[in-house]
C-alpha cells in the first residue's frame, strides 16, 4: 500500500483598517493535513484541521478505501524539489511599521478619502510526500494590501481600491504610483468621444475564467467546450501565447498540482501563436480521453484530486504601450465587478472605476461605463497585446492587456 | 472555563464542524468525504484596538487569550466602554438539530440518494455532468468575559447537479440545486430536478442573443433575492457607515427610497442557509425591517457598529469560519410578498425581460446580475429564451423603480457559493422573495 501526505501551514499577521486607522490585529496559525492511501488500484482519503497524528489519519484513509473509488494511475514519485520563494519575509513588526506609515500619510495628505479593510503578511509552507519517493516543498511569504477607498463626500459603499500584492514592499515605488493614482482619482475627465476605444486591464478575470472553462480537457473531449474539435486550428490573433502556468512567482501557489506533478519550466503551452495546441488535464482525464497529461489536478488538501480549473496566463507578447497607442487615448480598468461572458462568447461588463491612460501614466478618472465585445474579437482583430507592467506598482508579475472594445456610457 | 484577564474584554468562539461531500462525475463516484474539525477564534479588546487569534489546537485557547492580552493595554474602565456596554449577555443552549441530525445518517444512505438522481441526467443533450451531495452541521460555543455562554447549532444539506449541455453548436453549462435543513427533505425530488433539467436544456437549444437596451425586467424569486442582496442588502450593512457622515445623511432612517409596496427584511431566525440563532458575538438573532413600505427603517449591526451609530443590535456579526473575525453580514434577506397575482403583473407587460435564474451578482454603485436563464416578455406573455451577459442598474435609483411585487413568494437556500465580502467568502445566506418588477434596467 502506498501512502501520500499533504500538509499546509499558514501563518498570517493582518491589520484591519477602519477610518484610515488600524483597529484590529489578527494572527493566524493554521495547520491542515491530508493523507491518501493507494491499494489495488483504489484510493482512500482522510484529513484534518490541526495536528492530528499521522497514524490516525492513515487508519481513516484505509477505512475510506471501502468506497472503492478507482485510482489506477502511477503515483508521481522519485523527485525531490524544495523551493522557497521568499527567504526574508517581512516580520509582523515591520509590516505594522509600514502600515502605520502608509496610514499616517493617507490621513495627512488625503483627508478627502477614507480608507478601510486590511494589510497582511502571510507565510505558507506546503509539503507533498509519498512512499514512491515524492518530496515536494513550497515555501513562500507575501504581503497583501487591499484598502477600500471611499470619498468622504460620496454615498457609495466604496469608490475604489488601493492595492498591492508581492513578496517585498518598496515604499518609494508604492508612493510614486499611488500619489499619481490618487491625483488622477481627483481629476475627473470625460470619456473620450468614440464608440470603440483601447481598453487596458491588469486582471481580466472574466476572460481567464471563460478560457479556463473552454480549455478544460474533459469538456474539450466530451464536446461541451466551444473549442471542441479545434485542436491545431488557428483560433486567435497570432501574437497570442497562453500557457498553463504553475510558476509561484505569478500566483503565490505551489509549483506542483494536487497529484504531485511538476511541469518542465512550470508551464504547458495551450495556445501557441493563436493556434490551439493543448487542453489541460489531470491523470484521470488524460487517461480516459487519450490526451497529454498536463498536471492540472485540483482539489482541497483532503480531497481526491480531480480536474476542475487550472492557472492559465498569457505570455507577454508586446512592448511599450505608449508607443503602441501612438497618442490615441485609452482607458484603464481599475474596478470592474459583475460582468460575464455568455456561453457563445459575448462579453459585457460595467466598469465602476476607470481611468484615462496614456500607456504609462493614469491621467484622470472617467465616469462609469460599460465595455462589451466578443471572445473572437477580443482575441482576434481587437487584441492589442499583453505587456509587462512597468509603471503601475500594483503587484508582482502583473501584466497589462489591451483590447479594443465597444464603450457605452 | 477560561481565565479572562482583568481590564480587557475577551470572547472565545469554538466551532465544531461535521461535513459530508459525495461527488460523481457522470455515474462514477469521485469522492466520499466525511470530516469533523474544530477550531477557535479569540478576541481581546482594550478599548482602543482589537486583538484576534485563530487556532486549530483547541487546547491552546487559554494560551492564546494570554498571548493576545500581553499585546493589549489593560483598561480598568473597560466595562464602561460603549462597545463593551453594548454586548448582550446570553446564557443557554439552543440545539435544534440533535434530532434528525445529518451526523446520524449513514454515509452509504447519502450516497445511495445521490446516485438515485443520476439517471435523470441520462439525456443526449447532457454531454457531461458532475453532481454532489453535501451536508454541514456546525456547533458553536461562545464565551465572553461579560458572562455570555451560549452553545447552538445549525445544519444544512443539499444536492447540486452541474450540467454541460451541447445541442449542436449551442453549448452552455447549467446547474440545478436544492438545499434543505433535514436529509429527509432531499428525498423524492425527481419531479423538481426533471423540470429544472428540462428548462436548462430548452434554454440552450432555443436561446437567442438579446438585443441590448433598457427594459422593464421581471425578476423571479431567485433573481429577486440576488437583486435585493446586491442592490440594497450590502448598503444596509452598517460597517460601511461608521465614521461616514455622507453615508449617514444619504441613508438616514425614515428616508423614502421606494414605493409603498416595497418592504425588505433581514431575519436571522429563518431556518436555512442564513439561520443565525446567535451571531458570532453571542447576540441573539433578530428580524430586522430594513425598509418598510418604502421607508428606510433599519440597518444591520455588529456590537461595534451598533455602539458607533447608536442603533439597536440586530445579531448580524458573522464570520465565514473560525479563521475569521465576525463582521456585519446579512442572514436571510428578502422582499416581503405583495398582493398581486403573478399572471396579472405579466399580463400588463407589452415588452420586457424575465430573469428566472442567476449565475452571480455584485453591488457597488452599480449592481449587476449575470442571468443563467432569461426570457423575453412579449404582449403579456413570457416567450423566447434570450442570452444575456449582464443586467445592471444604479443602486441609488433602482429600488424606486420597483413597481410590482407578486403574492407568490419563495425563500431559497443554495448549494455551493454564497456571499462574499472582501476576504470572507463564501458565507451561507438565505434569500428570495416574490416576483418583482423593475421598470427600467440595462440589459446587455
Amino acid at each position: 500500500m502506498e501512502r501520500e501526505f499533504i500538509t499546509i501551514r499558514e501563518k498570517e499577521t493582518a491589520f484591519r483598517v477602519q477610518n484610515t486607522r488600524i483597529n484590529a490585529v489578527r494572527t493566524k496559525d493554521i495547520l491542515k493535513k491530508g493523507v491518501r492511501v493507494y491499494r489495488d488500484g483504489k484510493i482512500g482519503i482522510s484529513g484534518a484541521v490541526g495536528d492530528l497524528p499521522d497514524d490516525i489519519l492513515i487508519d481513516s484513509a484505509v477505512k475510506n478505501l471501502s468506497t472503492n473509488i478507482e485510482y489506477p494511475y502511477k503515483l508521481s514519485g522519485d523527485r525531490k524539489d524544495h523551493r522557497n520563494y521568499n527567504e526574508n519575509p517581512m516580520t509582523g513588526e515591520e509590516l505594522l511599521k509600514h502600515s502605520e506609515d502608509i496610514l499616517d500619510v493617507l490621513r495627512r495628505d488625503y483627508p478627502e478619502f477614507d480608507f478601510s479593510e486590511r494589510i497582511s503578511a502571510k507565510e505558507v509552507r506546503w509539503t507533498m510526500t509519498n512512499t514512491a519517493g515524492l518530496d515536494l516543498e513550497y515555501r513562500d511569504a507575501f504581503i497583501s494590501l487591499g484598502l477600500i477607498l471611499k470619498e468622504k463626500k460620496s454615498a457609495n459603499l466604496f469608490d475604489g481600491f488601493l492595492m498591492y500584492y508581492g513578496r517585498s514592499l518598496d515604499m518609494d515605488k508604492f508612493w510614486a504610483f499611488n500619489r499619481d493614482y490618487l491625483a488622477a482619482y481627483n481629476n475627473p475627465v470625460p470619456l473620450p468621444e468614440a464608440d470603440v476605444l483601447p481598453v487596458f486591464t491588469f486582471e481580466f478575470g472574466e476572460l481567464i475564467g471563460f478560457l479556463a472553462h473552454c480549455l478544460n480537457g474533459e469538456r474539450y473531449a466530451v464536446g461541451s467546450s466551444i473549442f471542441s474539435g479545434k485542436l491545431n486550428e488557428q483560433l486567435f490573433n497570432d501574437k497570442i501565447v497562453l500557457k498553463q502556468n504553475m510558476d509561484p512567482i505569478y500566483r503565490a501557489e505551489p509549483f506542483f498540482d494536487m497529484e504531485g506533478t511538476v511541469l518542465e519550466n512550470d508551464t504547458y503551452t495551450l495556445i501557441d501563436k493563436g493556434k490551439l495546441t493543448g487542453v489541460f488535464t489531470d491523470k484521470r482525464s488524460a487517461d480516459l480521453y487519450s490526451l497529454p497529461h498536463t498536471g492540472a489536478a485540483s482539489g482541497g488538501y483532503d480531497d481526491i484530486p480531480s480536474l476542475q480549473g487550472a492557472p492559465i496566463r498569457f505570455e507577454v507578447d508586446s512592448d511599450d504601450i505608449k508607443k503602441t497607442l501612438d497618442g490615441k487615448p485609452a482607458l484603464l480598468v481599475a474596478v470592474s465587478s459583475g460582468g460575464d461572458f455568455t456561453a457563445d462568447g459575448s462579453f459585457a461588463a460595467p466598469v465602476q472605476v476607470g481611468f484615462l491612460f496614456d500607456g504609462e501614466r493614469i491621467i484622470g478618472r472617467v465616469p462609469e461605463f460599460t465595455m462589451s465585445s466578443h471572445l473572437n474579437r477580443l482575441l482576434g482583430d481587437d487584441y492589442i497585446g499583453t505587456f509587462e507592467n512597468k509603471h503601475l506598482y500594483l503587484g508582482e508579475g502583473l501584466t497589462l492587456q489591451g483590447f479594443y472594445m465597444k464603450i457605452t456610457k | 472555563m477560561y481565565r479572562f484577564p482583568e481590564g480587557l474584554y475577551v470572547d472565545v468562539r469554538i466551532e465544531e464542524t461535521f461535513e459530508t461531500k459525495i461527488s460523481f462525475k457522470k455515474t462514477t463516484l469521485q469522492q466520499q468525504k466525511v470530516r469533523s474539525n474544530k477550531g477557535a477564534f479569540i478576541r481581546v479588546f482594550d478599548g482602543d484596538r482589537w486583538y484576534y487569534s485563530s487556532i486549530t489546537d483547541i487546547s491552546r485557547v487559554q494560551e492564546s487569550i494570554d498571548s493576545l492580552a500581553r499585546m493589549a493595554r489593560p483598561n480598568p474602565d473597560i466595562n464602561n466602554h460603549p462597545i463593551v456596554k453594548e454586548f448582550e449577555v446570553n446564557i443557554g443552549t439552543v440545539l435544534n438539530f440533535s434530532e434528525r441530525s445529518v451526523t446520524d445518517i449513514p454515509v452509504e444512505e447519502k450516497q445511495a440518494l445521490m446516485e438515485s438522481y443520476l439517471h435523470l441526467l441520462d439525456r443526449p443533450e447532457i454531454v457531461h455532468h458532475t453532481s454532489y451531495y453535501v451536508d454541514n452541521k456546525t456547533i458553536k460555543s461562545i464565551y465572553s468575559s461579560k458572562g455570555t455562554a451560549v452553545t447552538f447549532d445549525k445544519q444544512t444539506c443539499g444536492i447540486r447537479l452541474n450540467l454541460d449541455i451541447a445541442c449542436g453548436e449551442s453549448k452552455d453549462k447549467g446547474a440545478v440545486s436544492k438545499a434543505a435543513i433535514y436529509f429527509d427533505e432531499m428525498k423524492d425530488l425527481y419531479g423538481f430536478f426533471t423540470e429544472q433539467i428540462e428548462k436548462s436544456i430548452q434554454f440552450v437549444k432555443e436561446a437567442e442573443p438579446v438585443e441590448p437596451g433598457i427594459y422593464p425586467v421581471l425578476l423571479g424569486p431567485e433573481a429577486t433575492g440576488v437583486f435585493t442582496h446586491e442592490s440594497f442588502g450590502h448598503k444596509s450593512e452598517s460597517d460601511f457607515m461608521v465614521g461616514d457622515e455622507t453615508m449617514k445623511a444619504e441613508w438616514a432612517l425614515g428616508k423614502t427610497i421606494g414605493q409603498d409596496l416595497l418592504t425588505i427584511i433581514d431575519d436571522g431566525t429563518v431556518l436555512g442557509n442564513g439561520y443565525t440563532p446567535f451571531d458570532d458575538e453571542g447576540t441573539k438573532g433578530k428580524k430586522t425591517y430594513i425598509i418598510k413600505n418604502g421607508k428606510l427603517t433599519g440597518r444591520l449591526h455588529s456590537t461595534a457598529t451598533s455602539a458607533a451609530l447608536g442603533e439597536p443590535l440586530t445579531g448580524n456579526a458573522r464570520a465565514v469560519s473560525f479563521e475569521f473575525e465576525p463582521i456585519v453580514r446579512m442572514t436571510t434577506t428578502y422582499i416581503e410578498k405583495g398582493d398581486r397575482p403573478l399572471k396579472d403583473i405579466i399580463a400588463e407587460m407589452d415588452r420586457g425581460i424575465f430573469i428566472d435564474t442567476v449565475k452571480h451578482g455584485s453591488g457597488m454603485s452599480t449592481f449587476t446580475m449575470a442571468p443563467a436563464r432569461a426570457y423575453k416578455i412579449e404582449n403579456g406573455k413570457i416567450t423566447k429564451p434570450v442570452k444575456v451577459s449582464v443586467v445592471t442598474g444604479n443602486v441609488f435609483e433602482t429600488l424606486a423603480e420597483v413597481d410590482a411585487v407578486s403574492e407568490e413568494f419563495e425563500l431559497l437556500s443554495f448549494v455551493g457559493g454564497g456571499c462574499g465580502k472582501m476576504e470572507q467568502f463564501p458565507l451561507p445566506v438565505g434569500f428570495g422573495g416574490p416576483y418583482t418588477r423593475v421598470k427600467r434596467l440595462s440589459v446587455q
